[in-house]
């Protein structure tokens, strides 16, 4: 499925860092009842 | 990463922000410790998630396989979890968080309100109430 507007945004779970918190596995669908960007980028220790 | 320094505005919308890239979550941690919070203070607030193999790009439609990264571009998910709105870059030019902004303030007033905001709405301008006089009498309500 492809991502669309209007259309349910396809469910993750990923690891993640936290500043403060650390290590944590991420799922989007946690975020049920929140607004939410995901922001894509290339890479770390780039320079943009 | 000009969202972190926007920080406070999204957190005021109450917008959670999700970084993602190809990078480990440990690559992510040096990044972090050695470099972010030496521009951003207190470095950047937000995940930073690992897409390690470009599952989640390839779902949105970002993942550049021969490069192996994910390219530039925001989704904006609303609280069901449905994609409001999205735009995506080639890396020649950079995103303008002050526009992704404008969209979330907009479509939360939509959410709220049910009305809708013209092109190049900004908050606390005019926005229309769709309905059936309405029609045609658009140039009425909205001067551009």
């Amino acid at each position: 499925m492809l991502a669309r507007v209007g259309q349910p945004a396809v469910d993750f779970e990923a690891n993640a860092y936290i500043e403060g918190v650390g290590l944590k596995t991420v799922k989007l669908s946690d975020y049920r009842g929140k607004w939410v960007v995901l922001y894509f980028y290339p890479g770390d220790f780039t320079f943009v | 990463m000009a969202v972190a320094t926007r920080y406070e505005q999204f957190k005021s919308l109450g917008v959670e922000v999700l970084a993602i890239s190809t990078d480990s979550a440990f690559v992510h941690k040096a990044w972090q410790e050695q470099e972010l919070s030496k521009m951003i203070p207190g470095g950047v607030p937000f995940p930073m998630l690992s897409d390690a193999g470009g599952k989640i790009g390839t779902s949105y439609g970002v993942y550049d396989e021969t490069a192996g990264v994910d390219i530039r571009g925001w989704f904006l998910v609303d609280p069901n979890l449905v994609i409001r709105a999205m735009e995506v870059l080639m890396p020649e030019v950079g995103r303008n968080p002050d526009e992704l902004l404008r969209q979330i303030r907009a479509f939360q007033h939509a959410a709220a309100t049910g009305e809708v905001m013209p092109s190049g709405w900004q908050p606390g301008g005019t926005t229309l109430k769709p309905s059936e006089e309405l029609v045609g009498k658009v140039c009425e309500i909205w001067k551009p």
